[in-house]
């Protein structure tokens, strides 16, 4: 039983981390339509910038906020410097076909992942830094039981359906989420209504970019931070995020925390070189099943 | 006859795709509470025209005005404040939404409301309003019924009045409608002339249409594009004898 709740509460933690990527994955690919591979970049980086400042002595929060200043403006430079200028000529020249038009800058965002990389590299030297995490990460105790979770988790989970309430919150109920929404079915009918889609997609990177930037924070006390440490939890946000279908908030996070529920169970009572192969059973699954994935509505919005 | 001022004045408007020419130094007045139809062959450029006002299309030259007054190329997001609203030929209703929601984004939402007013819910009464005003729009055009409904549960022609509603309640002084008869049948368009009669107390309408009937009975004024260049202008009876436009376009398709 002990075993069973500690695979549960290590699932729901690290799948909350899971959900905060691929709710940032989203994020973009609802507004520019592309899988923003250089999103974990963003959020090593800020984690690295992190760590600098709290070994400087900074309070934890203070380098928790400008962490995630450095991520979302990571964030809107990407778009800004990189992908609107790549759209923009890609619109105009005579390519072989419109799918790879679509694949320019999503190649694009793996090369700025590269270079986010080395530059960190050249920056830290490419050593791993870390920094403690702001609550307990000893297992909880009630009543001279030790509980199967710690502080830390609870704060990780709490952190992300607070995101996740907010987000969902700012685009149901806000003008400027609502453009949001508007941008991402129909940029024209959008425009002619009066929005700067443009500068709504620039804020879709801005908030993914933060967004990123909590996860990178909240892996890094447990993992230490180095220029590639956060890959595989990119490629499993990512496959996360298509399980739940790509333009659903709720369902990247719900693919999020069974992506995590599924490794924990994975390494307490089998062995974790399987925990790869599950994922991809899982993922192969859902595309044969149930392509447009949990959540994802049915016509592809993109036609 | 042109003893009013053009509410819309575009001239000299030029674009270019590549290699070809798809609109050249193309003309045109729209006067307020008019109905001006811009016909032309296939591929004469008219679509590229109301592309080129709405700013979906960059243009190599032109020059437009807008009552009276010269203005820099509008962007396609600083219509809605000019007051000039269209609809697109694929209809394009946001399918997640319902019909009612549908309609209330034509406003110009944006400059109404802001983040801080919405979170604390302070816009909840300019909501309100937006949404009678909408269901108004709605009812005017007798598609009030639908008003919950989701896009893909309408029929072809209610999906058309309801963008057509969309387009409507930001109380335009413009509206352009891309081939508001296509895929219509005769009902249908009868109905529309009438709509379009009522609309022109309010606003001008800029339309291209396909439907040589239906031109000839709601335009006031008609511009006649063939290969990118405005060949004739005038009344619908005027222009339907002149020799060019004949040949050009009447003479082949007319039934």
């Amino acid at each position: 039983m002990q075993t069973f709740l500690n695979a549960l509460f290590t699932g729901g933690s690290r799948g909350a981390i899971y959900a905060l990527v691929a709710l940032g994955l989203v994020l973009v690919w609802r507004g520019a339509g592309l899988i923003n591979f250089a999103q974990m970049g963003q959020a090593m980086f800020s984690a690295y910038v992190a760590s600098t400042l709290i070994a400087q002595g900074y309070n934890y929060w203070i380098a928790f906020f400008v962490a995630l200043i450095v991520g979302a403006a990571l964030g809107a430079a990407i778009d800004i410097l990189v992908i609107r200028p790549l759209k923009k000529k890609s619109g105009t020249a005579i390519l072989g076909s419109p799918s790879m038009r679509d694949a320019i800058p999503v190649i694009a965002s793996l090369g700025i992942l590269g270079i986010l990389q080395s530059v960190a590299g050249m920056i830290w030297a490419g050593s791993e830094r870390g920094f403690p995490a702001p609550v307990s990460t000893v297992a909880l105790k009630v009543g001279g039981n030790t509980m199967p979770f710690t502080y830390f988790d609870l704060f990780t989970i709490g952190i992300v359906i607070l995101i996740l309430i907010a987000t969902s919150l700012f685009l149901a109920r806000t003008s400027v989420g609502l453009a949001m929404r508007a941008s991402a079915l129909n940029s024209e009918v959008a425009r002619l209504s009066g929005i700067r889609t443009r500068s709504i997609r620039t804020l879709g990177w801005v908030i993914s970019g933060a967004v990123a930037s909590v996860a990178g924070l909240l892996v890094t006390p447990a993992t230490n931070i180095s220029p590639n440490s956060l890959d595989l939890i990119l490629i499993i946000g990512f496959t996360a995020c298509v399980i739940g279908g790509l333009d659903s908030l709720l369902g990247s996070v719900i693919g999020g925390f069974l992506l995590g529920f599924v490794i924990a169970f994975i390494s307490v009572y089998d062995i974790p070189e399987d925990i790869f192969i599950a994922i991809f059973l899982i993922l192969m699954g859902i595309m044969f099943f149930r392509p447009q994935g949990l959540f994802g509505s049915e016509v592809g919005r993109r036609v | 006859m042109n003893t009013v001022s053009p509410l819309l004045s575009v001239s000299g408007l030029h674009v270019q795709f590549g290699g070809l020419t798809a609109l050249d130094s193309a003309s045109f007045n729209i006067s307020p509470h008019s109905v001006v139809a811009l016909i032309g062959p296939n591929g004469a450029g008219k679509t590229t025209a109301f592309n080129a006002i709405s700013g979906f299309v960059p243009i190599s030259s032109g020059e437009i005005e807008f009552q009276g007054k010269k203005i820099s190329w509008p962007k396609t997001h600083e219509l809605a404040a000019l007051r000039i609203s269209r609809t697109l030929q694929g209809v394009g209703l946001f399918s997640g939404l319902n019909v009612c929601e549908n309609v209330m984004l034509g406003a110009d939402t944006q400059k109404s409301s802001n983040i801080f007013t919405d979170l604390i819910g302070a816009s909840g009464k300019s909501e309100k309003r937006l949404r009678e005003k909408a269901m108004e729009v709605l009812s005017s055009l007798g598609v009030a019924h639908l008003a919950e409904r989701l896009p893909h549960e309408l029929s072809y022609p209610d999906s058309k009045k309801v963008a057509l509603a969309r387009a409507l309640i930001s109380d335009p002084l413009l509206l352009m409608l891309d081939e508001p008869a296509a895929g219509l049948d005769q009902g249908d368009i009868d109905e529309l002339a009438t709509i379009i009669n009522e609309v022109k107390r309010n606003c001008a309408v800029f339309v291209v249409e396909h439907h040589v009937d239906f031109v000839g009975e709601i335009s006031d004024q008609v511009y006649v594009l063939n290969f990118g260049k405005i060949i004739a202008s005038g009344t619908f009876d005027a222009v339907k004898e002149d020799p060019e436009v004949l040949t050009a376009y009447l003479g082949s398709s007319r039934h």
